[in-house]
């Protein structure tokens, strides 16, 4: 008798497993749409995305219509954060450096690591991949925001729960994570020490950066104030070590302890105007266009779209502004564009521009030679849609 | 037959687990998002939607399941991660460590969320936790944000 209940504990168990493993087993899956693209100072364009633990670059010297072959960044495979909000990143420096930042997932939930690889030889070859922020404990340390400056230094900022972390283990409450930052002066070989932007940021929202007029980077991104306020703070990013001063910028009272999950968009006009994108929900959902004073309410408040829009972008040429964002109903996603031809004083009436019905990342305005395009990754393909019917 | 229990006793316990996955986590495409916002027969239905992302989602789908424990026989309880079915591992190790993977649990089946967060409200914009009440008189209720006290007063 023991000898047919272990033949039936022998015969079960293989059934047992397999339930187990099936349902760890990852589906095999199309590429998330988190990709971001950048023209370098010739006119190319670069997109990166990622792909089975791979990050990759091609470019386009056709304004998007046919993109080359893959360049892989990372020769080994690693996990990568390949979402709408948190998407790799690609930027151009002054002599056609590219630098390429993402964010890896460690192995539990809610932790990163900023990760960065750049190429000196036009994007045939990338740099070995470095961690970018110094803190390397186990927490997060993701949704990194990549730019260049006026002088060539690359800058990036992150969201960073290094506080929270402290403030837990002597059992303290602490609202939020917070925003840290670093740069380099040595086209990316090593990054300054990690640098705090703001304590108390909202957890899963991207990061807006932008080059002001006398080339400093400057950031938006969505706070944490008061009791759960989730409004949006400014500030510059310092590379000389003194102490960044953020101060709120949006006050829409939006109260709630949730993640929205929908960062904000920056363009800084030549004349210094700071044009701004968000989205809040304290009385539904609403992106808004905005020219920040920072520590007052934004200047030409409009609301940009509602109910089904989301994701908005911005970008600034002398005195036109563009906004782009994606709209979604039943049918699918619409490319949406608005237009300023008096410096965001007023805007012209919504357009679609494109159309997909599968699914569709969030759109990024690029400027070329000052005219504007939308990189919009969708499931059907990579678009480069013109902002102006040519 | 004390033994013949013992081998029906052991093997049910061996086979058991894999009912327990009954509620394994399934694909919600849009179009069976109407299926989800019928109003049920009686009671209530509610969708607890969360990310893998959200730091205030597992506390809320906690909370969700203590009103739904009180209430068995008035409330259902469904889990909807907007993140892609594509993440199937990590959503149910989550779900489980949270102690919820006795509910029934979906995940979008779609790279990119915002058109399955639009056709389940449209008045919502993507933020997690959210928690839509379905009344079986087909009235609905959406709310942003981990619940308070008051809140979940309020469901029922």
């Amino acid at each position: 008798m023991r000898k047919l209940i272990l033949a039936l504990l022998l015969c079960l168990l293989p059934v047992t497993v397999m339930a187990h493993d099936m349902s760890g087993m990852a589906m095999s899956h199309e590429p998330e749409l988190g990709a971001s693209a950048a023209f370098d100072a010739h006119g190319r364009l670069w997109v990166v995305d990622a792909a089975d633990g791979h990050i990759r670059v091609r470019h386009s010297d056709d304004f998007g219509k046919t993109l080359s072959p893959p360049v892989i960044v990372n020769p080994v495979a690693e996990r990568i954060y390949d979402d709408g909000e948190n998407r790799p990143k690609i930027a151009s420096g002054p002599k056609g450096e590219l630098y390429v930042s993402w964010s890896q997932p460690r192995a539990k939930p809610w932790t990163g690591y900023v990760r960065f690889s750049s190429s000196m030889d036009g994007g045939r070859h990338f740099s070995t991949p470095i961690t970018v922020q110094h803190d390397l404990a186990d927490i997060t340390h993701r949704f990194d925001a990549l730019a260049v400056d006026g002088h060539g230094r690359v800058v990036i900022a992150w969201i960073d729960k290094r506080d929270q972390e402290a403030a837990k283990a002597k059992g303290q409450p602490y609202l939020g994570a917070a925003v840290y930052y670093s740069w380099s002066d040595n086209e990316g070989r090593s990054f300054a020490p990690d640098h705090k932007l703001m304590e108390h940021s909202c957890e899963c929202c991207r990061i807006a950066l932008a080059r002001t007029p006398s080339g400093e980077v400057t950031a938006f991104f969505r706070g944490v104030f008061g009791d759960n306020i989730r409004d949006h703070a400014y500030a510059l990013l310092p590379t000389n070590g003194t102490a960044a001063h953020a101060e709120r910028a949006t006050f829409n009272d939006w109260h709630i302890a949730a993640c929205p999950h929908q960062g904000p968009g920056l363009a800084v006009g030549a004349n210094g105007v700071r044009h701004a994108v968000w989205y809040e929900a304290k009385n539904g959902p609403v992106i808004w266009y905005g020219q920040l004073d920072p520590g007052h309410p934004a200047k030409h408040k409009l609301k940009i779209g509602g109910s089904g829009a989301g994701h908005a972008d911005v970008a600034v040429h002398d005195h036109t502004v563009w906004v782009a964002w994606n709209q979604v109903d039943a049918r699918g996603y619409t490319l949406m564009l608005r237009r300023s031809t008096d410096n965001g004083v007023h805007f012209d009436a919504a357009r679609a521009i494109s159309q997909v019905a599968g699914a569709a990342g969030s759109p990024q305005l690029l400027l070329w030679q000052g005219r504007a395009y939308v990189a919009w990754n969708t499931s059907t393909d990579f678009r480069l849609v013109p902002a102006e019917v040519q | 037959m004390r033994r013949l229990v013992l081998i029906t006793v052991l093997a049910l316990a061996l086979v058991l687990p894999v009912f327990a996955q009954a509620d394994t986590l399934t694909a919600l495409t849009p179009a069976e998002v109407p299926v989800l916002l019928k109003p049920p027969a009686h009671g209530e239905r509610i969708l607890a939607i969360w990310a893998l992302d959200c730091a205030y989602c597992e506390s809320n789908m906690q909370a969700l399941a203590r009103l739904q424990r009180a209430h068995p026989h008035e409330i259902t309880l469904v889990t909807i991660a907007t993140d892609d079915i594509a993440q199937r591992q990590a959503i149910e190790q989550r779900l489980h460590h949270a102690g919820l993977d006795n509910y029934p649990a979906r995940a979008y089946a779609a790279t990119t969320p915002d058109r399955t967060n639009f056709l389940i409200d449209p008045n919502w914009g993507g933020e997690t936790p959210r928690t839509l009440l379905i009344r079986a008189d087909g009235t609905h209720l959406g709310i942003s944000g981990e619940l308070t006290p008051q809140q979940l007063q309020k469901l029922h």
